[in-house]
């Protein structure tokens, strides 16, 4: 099924160029010159002064309460306001900004009067009242009588006429209310904001409520080019700030925190900030931050429903019942019909992966608002996301069919569509959901991988999650993208859910971007962990587990010691304990993210080497009893995080002495080294890369001196050292593919067969589709006498379905029946007989085996 | 008996029932090059069919008719001048003459091509030859299998125009439109005259196992430049492959020795194995209509039979050679 982006389409409508910035209706160019600059006090002295000028200039007044509201300075926005109707008792022109001041700070009976006064007196921007009140009536639950206050919109619109770019703006408002019960219309909200702007260029507030359209859609790119624009023209703009943190949020993009500080600058009591502020805070897990941002709005507007959404959110998270039903009640006793508040609820229970709950959370939007296609859709991506996926297909069938703009659940459900291409494996404790075109191949490797990590991790942690997990791998990854946050270019490589993990396939990604069984291993070790503490566990814990996890399981696997991580810990920028969820969710810096997981690591296996592993159970379990890490940590550990942090950095300090002290001449002497090389001067390159690699011996990035010096060995013909450049390569760094291989021919070379084929074996989690790699294994199977390697190897081969298929049928066949499997090679040399009737040496295997000849003597 | 006599016999001996079970006649026609290296390029793709038809197929020399860009070639003795349009009509004519209801008449076309119109054309000296320029020439065969292999250019066209019973075309682009110059011819021929198009492993290659190859090595040939794929061969029997599985030019590959197919035991062997094999054929025919356990039990009840047929075969055959 091919479902039409209507968005995109929208999209193609497009806006006008870059505005001119705001054009206000004194001072025109000073105050233009000032927004562009990001600086709102010159502008609002300017209109401060027009306005003690020209005391019955509507326009001047306005613009100057408008721009106090923008700003969050609603007390003086009331103030001109009231002014000036004091002085014009007979205007009906200001009463619709007083009733805009009065809705934003929560007074909305008489936000609801004034923008009545603000229609009936025909004010020049009653169509704006009109809007705003009706707004206000759904916000209060009062659908029909706001559905007809939007329909009159629609009429004025219908009716022709000049109509004003705010008006235009209005229309589009109301058509995106509307759009609820007929989705075209979100198609007439674009067409009547693009109006708007036609009118006006300089309206920057048209362009942000596109812009946050677009993010209701989850249409990201078109919201961040609408927002430049408005972002180019004023670079201050609050809300503008907000949204685009939104975006960057949405993109996984750096810098969330510090548009939303620099919104909070210019508008300290800017509700939209505040709130989105306390959704950060809570997916960092620091509920009480998170709660008081929301209590700050509250003082300001105590109805203010997104508030109360956050913080029934924040007091959730913390098992404050209580504090969570309070909330509730609050924001259901504004607006009985209040689907959003479970929506929001349900969103921010996703950004602390309580997925279940968000299911429960969404499923009471629905049952509040049959028309809530967000609601419909956050349950069906949370169905999918812990595996109930006929139900996860229903309810976004249901989102899409009530509003076809929204681009996360169209890609979810094109990627559904493609689902029946998937394979289905069942192992004792696993469905493994593998493509079609690679389920042959992959599904036996993954499946002997996961049944080995769930033995082990379940025996370690004490804890069997509940079977089957439902492990998918997807060939592209901007499948896995869609299936993990909706939208293609999520980095990640796997993700779990909990009962769910989603992993791009190796052939997702080039050859050496990573490996995929510690990917697999690292999420199987998130569902164990995340089970064990009921969801509980902090991101920087579980995360540190599944590293430290991945680095038990197999030598050279999991985040190794690199060099930004020694300039961090050098410089002191290492997160402290408190603060190391914040690495991972808001990251500062690029490599921040990477740095996390490594120390995230480090502070697992420290907490372990201090007080056993009995400790990190413990924690887990404290964590599960709904106690935060500074309360965990003194009553687990018997530590505080000071004490902790104090005691974990002077560990890592001295552990990692020795190239914290030669990090400027290792990078010296390494860059010298391979420069040589590079300059084909393999004997001067020696020394330099020798000396690098005893400066820095832990170093295994791609660069490293081990794999330079294995060439330059090799080179000399000293296979012996290159051979353990490699092995010491291979040790520390899991992607280098080039490395497995190269090591398994030295090893070969020089007669260690055993070695080598390990070396392959390894290869194989970073690579599996290499025919050669596959024919080498079954080679050293056969010398070895492993005939579970050979069938292993050879079973690979028929998957990676060749273009001579009967041979390497008959060559499973030949496997299967030294392996004794006589069954199993009888049922194999049929299949290649089956291609290929004639094939003389598949004949006289299958004679064999019908007289009983063949098998492991021969 | 003559060669090409033992060539036809050995052809009926063979193996699998074949579409043609009489004499091989082959036709290649060689156009313009425009310039002396296509030239050359096509004129050994030529050279190396018609040596893989002759020595390992059993074509008769007689039964081979080469047209190319000179007027004559002493050094090629199934030369038979410029390839024009008239020469390939007298050619063809010439083939409608000689053979026999049953027999395989083979055409193979090297060169250029355009489209004109929307109409492939394939470039000779003088004016250049349609699919309805062929149309009559075909006609002419009926009751002979024909197959015609366009290799050139802007070919596509041809297998729309000319397919028709007992016919297959094959095309080295899908449309007129794929006017790129076209690698299909060489890969096309390397199927007889090297190894590793014989998929089913039979000694034999069929043209269906032809086609397969070359188009694989196409595929394989175009990723290894790192170019996109720029003709996409057809294969047009009205069969779906069919017609094309049973059809070898020649014995397709396997031969008998004379001494060999005066053994009554030894043809009589191969007789049965030809039973199992049709028997073999029908079954996989029906396996959509069968349970999949009744399937395999059949299949390998055939498969064991026609094991011990190929068994017996090369018993009596190692007996009967020196």
């Amino acid at each position: 099924m091919s479902r039409p982006l209507a968005v995109a389409v929208l999209a193609g409508l497009g806006l006008l160029g870059g505005g001119a910035g705001s054009v206000p209706p004194v001072g025109a160019q000073d105050a233009a010159a000032a927004l562009r600059a990001g600086d709102y006090g010159p502008l609002i002295a300017g209109l401060q002064s027009r306005a003690r000028e020209a005391p019955r200039d509507a326009a001047v007044h306005r613009a100057l309460a408008r721009t106090l509201a923008e700003v969050s300075r609603y007390r003086e926005a009331e103030d001109a306001a009231r002014s000036f109707l004091a002085r014009n008792a007979r205007s009906a022109d200001l009463w619709n900004t007083l009733g805009e001041v009065l809705h934003a700070t929560g007074r909305l009976d008489e936000a609801a009067a004034a923008y009545q006064k603000a229609v009936s007196g025909r004010a020049a921007d009653a169509l704006s009242a009109e809007a705003n009140l009706a707004v206000l009536r759904f916000e209060r639950g009062q659908r029909e009588e706001a559905e007809r206050g939007f329909e009159r919109l629609i009429d004025a619109y219908n009716a022709g006429g000049d109509l004003s770019s705010e008006d235009l703006a209005a229309v589009a408002t109301a058509c995106r209310y509307l759009g609820a019960d007929d989705p075209q219309l979100f198609k007439d909200a674009l067409k009547a904001f693009d109006e708007a702007i036609g009118a006006d260029p300089g309206n920057l507030d048209a362009r942000v409520r596109l812009a946050e359209l677009f993010l209701e859609k989850y249409n990201g790119s078109d919201a961040s080019a609408t927002l430049a624009e408005v972002l180019e023209a004023n670079p201050a703009h609050p809300r503008a700030l907000v949204a685009m943190a939104r975006v960057r949020d949405f993109d996984g993009a750096p810098g969330v925190l510090e548009l939303v500080g620099r919104s909070l600058e210019v508008a300290p009591n800017l509700p939209e900030a505040r709130v989105f502020r306390s959704e950060i805070l809570t997916a960092q897990e620091d509920f009480e931050e998170a709660a008081a941002e929301a209590q700050k709005v509250l003082a300001l507007n105590p109805v203010s429903q997104p508030a109360l959404a956050v913080l029934a959110a924040a007091r959730y998270l913390q098992e404050d019942k209580a504090g969570f039903e309070e909330a509730k009640k609050r924001a259901l006793l504004a607006n009985a019909r209040n689907a959003e508040f479970y929506n929001t609820v349900a969103e921010v229970c996703v950004r602390n992966r309580l997925y279940a709950e968000a299911v429960e959370f969404a499923a009471q939007a629905v049952a509040l608002d049959p028309r809530s296609w967000r609601g419909f859709g956050i349950l069906g991506l949370n169905q999918l996301r812990v595996g109930r996926i006929e139900a996860g297909r229903k309810n976004l069938d249901a989102s899409f069919a009530g509003d076809p703009y929204n681009v996360w659940i169209k890609n979810t459900l094109d990627l559904l569509d493609t689902l029946p291409q998937y394979v289905e494996t069942r192992t004792p404790h696993f469905a493994l959901v593998v493509h079609g075109k690679e389920s042959a191949l992959l599904a036996p490797y993954v499946a002997e991988l996961a049944e080995e990590a769930y033995q082990t991790l379940a025996a370690r942690y004490r804890f069997r999650p509940p079977a089957p997990i439902r492990v998918e791998v997807y060939p592209s990854h901007g499948d896995f993208s869609v299936r993990t946050v909706g939208l293609a270019g999520l980095g990640a490589l796997g993700a779990c859910f909990g009962p769910v993990l989603a992993l791009d396939s190796p052939s997702a990604r080039e050859i050496g971007q990573f490996n995929w069984g510690s990917t697999l291993w690292h999420e199987l070790a998130h569902t164990i962990t995340m089970g064990a503490s009921e969801n509980e566990v902090p991101r920087w814990l579980g995360e540190g587990l599944a590293v430290l996890e991945e680095r038990r399981a197999r030598e050279g696997w999991g985040d190794d010691l690199t060099v930004e991580f020694l300039k961090a810990l050098r410089d002191g920028k290492l997160l402290p304990i408190g603060e190391l969820n914040h690495g991972f969710v808001r990251p500062t810096t690029p490599d921040q993210i990477a740095i996390s997981y490594y120390q995230a690591s480090l502070v697992a296996e420290w907490i372990e080497a201090q007080k056993g592993f009995g400790a990190v159970l413990d924690l887990l379990k404290a964590y599960r009893d709904g106690r935060a890490t500074a309360e965990a940590f003194p009553s687990v550990l018997a530590t505080t995080l000071e004490e902790f942090d104090a005691g974990f950095f002077a560990h890592l300090r001295q552990r990692y002495a020795g190239p914290l002290a030669n990090l400027s001449e290792f990078e010296k002497e390494l860059a010298a080294g391979l420069a040589l090389v590079n300059q084909r001067r393999p004997g001067e390159a020696q020394p330099r890369l020798e000396k690098a690699r005893a400066l820095f011996p832990e170093y295994g990035g791609d660069n490293s001196p081990y794999w330079a010096l294995a060439a330059v060995y090799k080179e000399r013909g000293d296979l012996a050292a290159a051979a353990e450049q490699l092995a010491k390569l291979t040790a520390i760094n899991e992607r280098h593919y080039r490395a497995h291989r190269e090591l398994a021919t030295l090893l070969e070379e020089r007669g260690d067969r055993r070695e080598a084929a390990a070396a392959l074996e390894r290869a194989l989690y970073i690579w599996p589709f290499d025919a050669a790699v596959h024919e080498r294994l079954a080679a050293l199977g056969g010398a070895l006498g492993d005939h579970a390697r050979v069938v292993r190897a050879r079973r690979a081969l028929v998957a990676l379905d060749p273009v001579d298929k009967p041979e390497a049928l008959y060559q499973l066949a030949l496997a299967l029946a030294e392996a004794g499997d006589a069954a199993g090679a009888r049922r194999e040399v049929l299949r290649a007989l089956e291609l290929a009737p004639r094939f003389q040496r598949a004949q006289e295997l299958l004679l064999r085996l019908h007289r009983g000849t063949a098998g492991a003597s021969e | 008996m003559t060669r090409a006599a033992w060539a036809a016999l050995a052809a009926v001996l063979a193996g699998a029932p074949t579409a043609a079970a009489g004499d091989s006649h082959l036709v290649i026609v060689v156009g313009l090059g425009g310039e002396k290296k296509l030239g050359d390029a096509f004129h050994q793709t030529a050279l190396a069919m018609i040596g893989a038809a002759e020595k390992k197929l059993g074509v008769s020399l007689a039964n081979i008719a080469y047209l190319g860009e000179k007027a004559a070639d002493p050094s090629v003795p199934v030369y038979r001048g410029r390839a024009t349009r008239e020469s390939v009509q007298k050619a063809l004519a010439s083939v409608a003459q000689r053979s026999a209801r049953g027999d395989l008449a083979f055409v193979l076309l090297i060169g250029h091509g355009t489209a004109q119109g929307g109409e492939s054309r394939f470039n000779l000296s003088g004016p250049d030859m349609s699919a309805a320029d062929f149309a009559p020439l075909l006609d002419a065969l009926a009751g002979r299998t024909v197959v015609l292999v366009n290799t050139a250019s802007a070919s596509g066209d041809f297998a729309r125009v000319l397919a028709g019973k007992d016919r297959a075309i094959l095309t080295a682009t899908k449309s007129p439109m794929e006017g790129n110059q076209t690698v299909f011819a060489t890969h096309f021929v390397a199927a007889f005259s090297g190894e590793g198009a014989d998929a089913d492993k039979d000694q034999k290659v069929s043209l269906q196992e032809a086609f397969d190859y070359a188009r694989r090595e196409v595929q394989r040939h175009y990723e290894k430049q790192r170019r996109l794929l720029t003709e996409h061969a057809v294969l047009e029997d009205q069969a779906q492959g069919a017609l094309a599985r049973t059809v070898f030019l020649g014995t397709g590959g396997e031969t008998l020795t004379a001494s060999e197919a005066s053994d009554p035991a030894l043809l009589a062997l191969r007789q049965e194995r030809r039973e199992v094999e049709r028997r073999l054929e029908a079954l996989r025919a029906r396996k959509a209509q069968l349970a999949a356990e009744e399937y395999e039990r059949q299949l390998e009840g055939l498969l064991l039979e026609l094991a011990l047929k190929d068994e017996a075969i090369r018993r009596r055959t190692a007996e009967r050679r020196p």
